[in-house]
């Protein structure tokens, strides 16, 4: 019966949502009547042009009433406030506009710098979600990989990884930077320039990148870069050896991650294949499907496999065993945060709250927890009709899995757009564990792949189907006039960019991360012994236990 | 198997970026990017990971 009826709503919110997504029917205009013999506009007055000497006639709070306190608020912020350049002189026009102009870049630099803290908190969900999921035996081991990732990153990132990454993007129009991060490497294919990476901006120093623009982006950027790291921790838990994630990380935040947001983001190749091929705006990810999850995801796939699964994952059958986790609640308030982080994912992706279409803002803030919304209904319901229950992980991993896949449309969909493809994501994110699990026999204790991966490269797709060509930031995308519309709005050569970017993803990206990893493999080792991981991590990878007053039982079913 | 397998994958990466200059149409693209997509998926899960499942400690 409850299938029966969960069946029905899933079929009436299809329906509902196919009706919605259908573009509106412009109404025929009313037939135009005869012009009546208006009174004539009177005609536009000319306009005055302001001079220095009107601004001394603008009323300032007198000092007295400035002494009593302003509870209301009404008299601070004026043009008293306003700085001047030239005591003597007074305040001037150039004054006012220079003041103007340092407004909308500190908005912009406010609003790219807090959405930028909001992203580096979901290091902390990322934690917990890790740990809840992995056994109390591991909890240390998991944590610290979680913690340190955050250190390893940023330390490669600022050495090397920046410069990559952002080291020929060029002007940071909303930033008002001065252009220092101009030194984009090229090669010609095809008779076009292909950007390749960057090359101004190692240690924030390098050829004037030590600049007030600069240091903003290099946060927000960092804390991207550390977000694609932390999922690969994930699937490799409780089996991956200390020495060799610290090495892969570096390795991942250096070189892995920031060459592909450089053909993305930093003004390489699939950024300009709009310009150069006219494919539509070129690989447009708003916010980082492809650049940070998928990224992250795949990775995950490569180390996956080469580090195989954990000792009592598969039977000598091949039948998979469900290894629990130790704290749902753990793993569900993690899931909270990262969906509280992804406020400042999207919208923050803007890197303008002013100009340039930034109050667009609100939309990518709506569409982000719509997105999530319709995951996590999609993997519940789906594991309801599946297995009877509720799961309560698949739940919180298909709010994650929404969120992953609205990352990269955030930006160009409408909310009609952005239900369809979280609820679609719902249920890929589920179908994609099973397959994982059961086919590829891939262990991965989080679903990471899954959540990652998989719905990382459906947000990159998505894209190319749902943008609706509404969004419009300062007139161009990727250097392409107009607005990112995807094929359901008429614009078929948009999925095609979007699907090069899906090919360097699973064909570029995930044989740079094998082999880099494999290299690692050689020299260093990445799987702990059989010992070690029958024992726990906590004691023999990290010399204390995570919960060291717990007596911790092993049974042949959560060996 | 598992070299083998990394050179099909970066083979359909390099078919899908050859699609640029290969064809103009945005159809005939298309599907020279779905067959990169294609050869590359053959690649991860019909030769790399076999290659590394035949040698999973559970087999044993």
């Amino acid at each position: 019966m409850t299938r029966r009826i969960a069946i029905l709503a899933v079929a009436l919110l299809m329906v509902s949502l196919a009706w919605a997504q259908a573009p509106a029917t412009t109404p025929t205009p009313a037939p135009e009547a005869p012009a009546a013999a208006a009174p004539a506009a009177p005609p536009p007055a000319a306009p005055v042009a302001i001079t220095d000497k009107d601004l001394t006639s603008v009323p300032t709070p007198a000092a007295d009433a400035r002494a009593k306190g302003d509870p209301d608020g009404s008299l601070t912020g004026t043009v008293s406030d306003v700085v001047v350049a030239d005591s003597k002189k007074g305040l001037t026009i150039a004054d006012l506009a220079n003041q103007a102009g340092q407004n909308r870049v500190a908005i912009n630099f406010v609003w790219t710098l807090i959405t930028g803290f909001l992203v580096m908190f979901m290091q902390a969900g990322f934690a917990i979600v890790e740990t809840g999921l992995c056994r109390a035996k591991n909890a240390n081991h998991t944590m610290m990989m979680n913690f340190m990732v955050y250190g390893v990153g940023m330390l490669a990132f600022w050495l090397i990884g920046f410069a990559i990454q952002m080291g020929g993007v060029g002007a940071l129009g909303t930033l008002g930077s001065t252009g220092v991060l101009n030194g984009e490497y090229t090669m010609k294919l095809f008779g076009k320039d292909f950007g390749l990476w960057g090359q101004n901006g190692l240690f924030l120093m390098h050829k004037g990148t030590y600049d007030v623009a600069v240091m903003v982006i290099f946060l927000f950027q960092m804390v991207f870069m550390d977000t694609a790291l932390t999922i690969v921790t994930g699937t490799v838990a409780e089996r991956w050896k200390y020495a060799a994630f610290m090495v892969s990380s570096f390795i991942m935040g250096g070189f892995t991650y920031p060459l592909f947001a450089n053909w993305a983001w930093g003004g390489g190749w699939l950024a300009n294949l709009g310009g150069n091929f006219g494919l539509g705006h070129g690989y447009a990810d708003f916010a980082g499907s492809g650049v940070v999850h998928a990224v992250g995801g795949i990775t995950a796939l490569a180390m996956g496999i080469l580090l195989g699964p954990r000792l009592g994952k598969y039977e000598r059958s091949g039948k998979a065993n469900v290894i629990l986790g130790h704290d749902i609640v753990l793993v569900l308030l993690g899931c909270f945060i990262l969906a509280f982080g992804w406020f400042g994912f999207n919208p923050g992706s803007t890197l303008a709250a002013s100009g340039n279409g930034a109050l667009r803002i609100g939309s990518v803030a709506v569409n982000t927890m719509l997105a999530g919304m319709a995951g996590s209904f999609g993997a519940m319901l789906y594991m309801w009709m599946r297995y009877g229950k509720p799961d309560a992980s698949m739940s919180g991993n298909g709010l994650l899995a929404g969120l992953v896949a609205i990352t990269a449309p955030s930006g160009f969909v409408n909310p009609v757009g952005s239900v369809i493809l979280g609820l679609i994501a719902g249920v890929l994110v589920c179908v994609s564990v099973e397959f994982v699990d059961r086919v590829l026999k891939v262990d991965d204790p989080v679903g990471a792949i899954s959540v990652h991966g998989t719905n990382g490269l459906w947000g990159v797709i998505s894209v190319g189907l749902f943008a609706d060509g509404k969004s419009n930031y300062g007139g161009s995308w990727n250097g392409v006039n107009g607005s990112v519309t995807g094929l359901f709005y008429g614009d078929a050569s948009q999925l095609v960019a979007q699907l090069i970017g899906v090919c360097t993803l699973v064909g570029f990206v995930f044989t740079f991360s094998f082999v880099a990893n494999w290299i690692i493999d050689m020299f260093v080792g990445q799987r702990v012994s059989a010992k070690a991981e029958l024992e726990g991590l906590d004691m023999p990878e990290m010399g204390a236990l995570g919960y060291p007053e717990f007596e911790l039982k092993a049974s042949a079913a959560r060996m | 198997m598992a070299i083998a397998g990394l050179i099909v994958t970066l083979l359909g990466f390099g078919i899908s970026v050859a699609s640029l200059g290969m064809s103009s149409s945005v159809s005939g693209r298309m599907v020279i990017v779905l067959v990169g997509l294609v050869v590359s998926l053959v690649g991860i899960i019909g030769m790399i990971n076999p290659a590394f499942q035949k040698k999973a400690a559970w087999r044993k």
